[in-house]
């Protein structure tokens, strides 16, 4: 037996290789996760989308786009109060109790106003608890519904268009100038601003004197507060 | 050599599916709702408005309206607009206390201390230009989806509901054209006949009082009369001579 045949631990000729295998593998396995991850556990994978099948089988598409129902008949407090509340059985009835009054697709409706319970409409957009947020304050600050919300009037059952989690609100709070609008185009989700005439109207202005910088002049005539006070920890859990 | 291949080249496809499954789930609506990965305090135990709530019997945290009663949030909304109303401006406490029947009928539009049936004839709060505007911002979302921009009666619903009763179909229901808001039906009305609509309802039209506020529904009478106006608009051209001289002389007629 020579000393080359002895049974000692011989790395085979392969074995150089583990090391970079390795390597690779692991390093390539990483990227993988990060980008599934990333992918797939962000705010915009994960609450986007989301569209609950509803007791009525009510449809934005008709009412507020074929029909041109404004916002405001049925979120009528949209102006006025943080919450914006969904209508009451009642305004159904308004046109209801005489259009198509023996639909079944009604048949909550109907039993709603028998009964005086409410309607149980599910919550599509849901801010966990511990967020305050404010319509009142938005809208009236000239940011539609459209940039909230997406294209309602196109939906014929709501989902949740915009990832609403705290990245999202902050990258407007920083530069809100970009997304503001005459206050009274809030709920017109067709409204452009290349429509001088009719934005000179809105700003009660003529069109020679219409501002070159819309954001800029409307954080001035709609008092916007300040960058560090929007993105102040307080503004939003308060 | 093949084998190695086929190996590493199933693997890839493998990875792949779990991103083509994350890019599909990223462009459909899902009745599933959102994932929270940790609850915490998402769902607290106070109240908000329009949620249930197991404290009440009827399960609802909003409590519901008693009958004959004012929410105090209500009186404060209105407030200005009342106390203009209120013909010898009232102080807020003294209207809700000692006076309430008489209030509640100016609301209605009511002359005070009037029968039945008779109307305040002037909108009791000023008729400025503001107002007007408020009134055809107001009047087009809760009046113009029926009656139409122009007021006479043709809105996209009404559109809608003749095509369907053209076509036949039971979901034409009982409907009506409604009024047209420019006819002497409602320009003979009083400033206060027309309150009282929006507030009560007339025939197949609802009540709207609890969806628009006081002064909104003045601001709406205000532009419903200058709708009726330009409905009676004509071509100057049309005038006789003198008038229109004395027009062009910018005498008020
Ligand atoms: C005819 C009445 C009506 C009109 C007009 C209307 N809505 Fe709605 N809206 C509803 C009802 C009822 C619901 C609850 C059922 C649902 O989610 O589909 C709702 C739900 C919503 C929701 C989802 C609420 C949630 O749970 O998160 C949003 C957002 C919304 N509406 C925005 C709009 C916008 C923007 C417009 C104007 C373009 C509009 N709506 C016009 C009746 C209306
Ligand atoms: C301004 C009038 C108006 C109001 C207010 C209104 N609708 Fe409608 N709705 C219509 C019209 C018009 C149609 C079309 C009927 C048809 O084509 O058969 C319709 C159709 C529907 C349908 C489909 C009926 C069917 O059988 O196809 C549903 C469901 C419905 N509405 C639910 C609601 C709910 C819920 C509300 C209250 C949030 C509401 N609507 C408020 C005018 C109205
Ligand atoms: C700045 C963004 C933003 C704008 C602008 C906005 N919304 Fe919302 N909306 C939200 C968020 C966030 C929620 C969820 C709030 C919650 O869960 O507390 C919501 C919820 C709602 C709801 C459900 C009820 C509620 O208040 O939770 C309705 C209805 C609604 N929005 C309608 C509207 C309408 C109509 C407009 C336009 C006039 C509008 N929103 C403009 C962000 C916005
Ligand atoms: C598209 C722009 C935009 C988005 C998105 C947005 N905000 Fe705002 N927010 C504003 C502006 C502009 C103001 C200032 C309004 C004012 O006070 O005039 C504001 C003000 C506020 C205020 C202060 C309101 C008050 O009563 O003083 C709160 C709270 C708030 N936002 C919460 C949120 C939350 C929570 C979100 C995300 C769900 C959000 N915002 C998303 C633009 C935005
Ligand atoms: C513009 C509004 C806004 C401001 C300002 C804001 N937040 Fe938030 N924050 C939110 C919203 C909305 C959420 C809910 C996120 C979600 O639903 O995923 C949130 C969630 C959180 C959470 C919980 C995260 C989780 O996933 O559980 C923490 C912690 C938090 N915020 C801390 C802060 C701190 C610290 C500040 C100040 C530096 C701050 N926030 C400022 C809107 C805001």
């Amino acid at each position: 037996m020579s000393d080359s045949e002895k049974p000692y631990l011989h790395f085979p000729k392969w074995a150089n290789k583990v090391p970079v295998i390795v390597a690779t593998v692991g390093g390539l396995l990483t990227v993988y996760v990060i980008v599934l991850l990333g992918y797939g556990a962000n705010a915009r994978t994960l609450n986007v989308g989301y569209a609950p099948v509803q007791p009525v089988p009510f449809s934005h598409e008709l009412h507020a786009g074929l029909l041109g129902i404004n916002c405001e008949y049925c979120h009528t407090d949209v102006k006025r109060a943080g919450y914006a509340a969904l209508p009451p059985t009642q305004t159904c009835m308004n046109c209801h109790a005489e259009i198509a009054p023996k639909s079944k697709k009604l048949a909550w409706i109907h039993k709603s106003y028998a009964t005086g319970l409410p309607v149980p409409w599910i919550k599509v957009n849901d801010e966990p608890d511990y967020v305050y947020f404010n319509h009142a304050a938005h809208v009236n600050a000239g940011i539609s519904c459209l940039t909230c919300h997406g294209h309602i009037n196109e939906m014929t059952r709501v989902y949740q268009a915009k990832p609403l989690n705290m990245a999202w609100c902050l990258a407007c709070h920083r530069d809100p100038a970009p997304h503001l609008r005459p206050r009274n185009e809030v709920t017109n989700l067709q409204w452009t601003p290349n429509n001088k005439a009719r934005l000179a109207h809105d700003l009660n202005l003529t069109v020679a004197t219409l501002p070159k910088n819309l954001g800029q002049y409307l954080m001035k005539r709609y008092k916007i507060p300040s960058t560090k006070l929007l993105t102040d920890c307080e503004t939003c859990h308060r | 050599m093949v084998n190695r291949v086929l190996i590493i080249g199933s693997l890839i496809l493998a990875a792949l599916i779990p991103l083509a499954v994350i890019a599909l789930r990223r462009n459909e609506h899902s009745p599933t709702p959102r994932f929270h990965i940790m609850l915490g305090m998402d769902k607290m135990a106070y109240r908000k408005p329009q949620r249930p709530s197991k404290f009440f019997a009827d399960g609802r945290a909003m409590r519901p309206h008693i009958a004959g009663t004012l929410a105090r949030q209500d009186f404060i909304y209105n407030n200005e607009a009342q106390m203009r109303l209120t013909p010898n401006n009232w102080k807020l406490d003294h209207v809700v206390l000692n006076t309430r029947h008489k209030y509640e009928r100016v609301l209605l539009g009511q002359v005070l201390g009037g029968g039945q049936g008779r109307f305040i004839t002037h909108i009791p709060i000023p008729v400025t230009k503001a107002l007007v505007h408020r009134g055809q911002q107001q009047f087009d979302i809760f009046c113009m989806p029926c009656h139409g921009a122009n007021g006479r009666g043709n809105g996209l619903v009404n559109q809608w509901v003749h095509k369907l009763r053209q076509a036949g179909s039971p979901d034409a229901g009982t409907w009506v054209r409604p009024t047209d808001l420019t006819s002497p039906a409602v320009t003979f009305l009083p400033d206060g006949g027309i309150y009282s609509i929006i507030v009560n309802g007339v025939a197949g039209m609802p009540a709207y009082k609890d969806q628009i506020a006081v002064v909104d529904r003045w601001a709406i009478v205000a532009y419903v009369r200058a709708l009726g106006l330009s409905g009676k608009a004509v071509s100057a051209a049309r005038l006789p001579v003198k008038v229109r001289a004395s027009l062009a002389a910018g005498k008020k007629h």
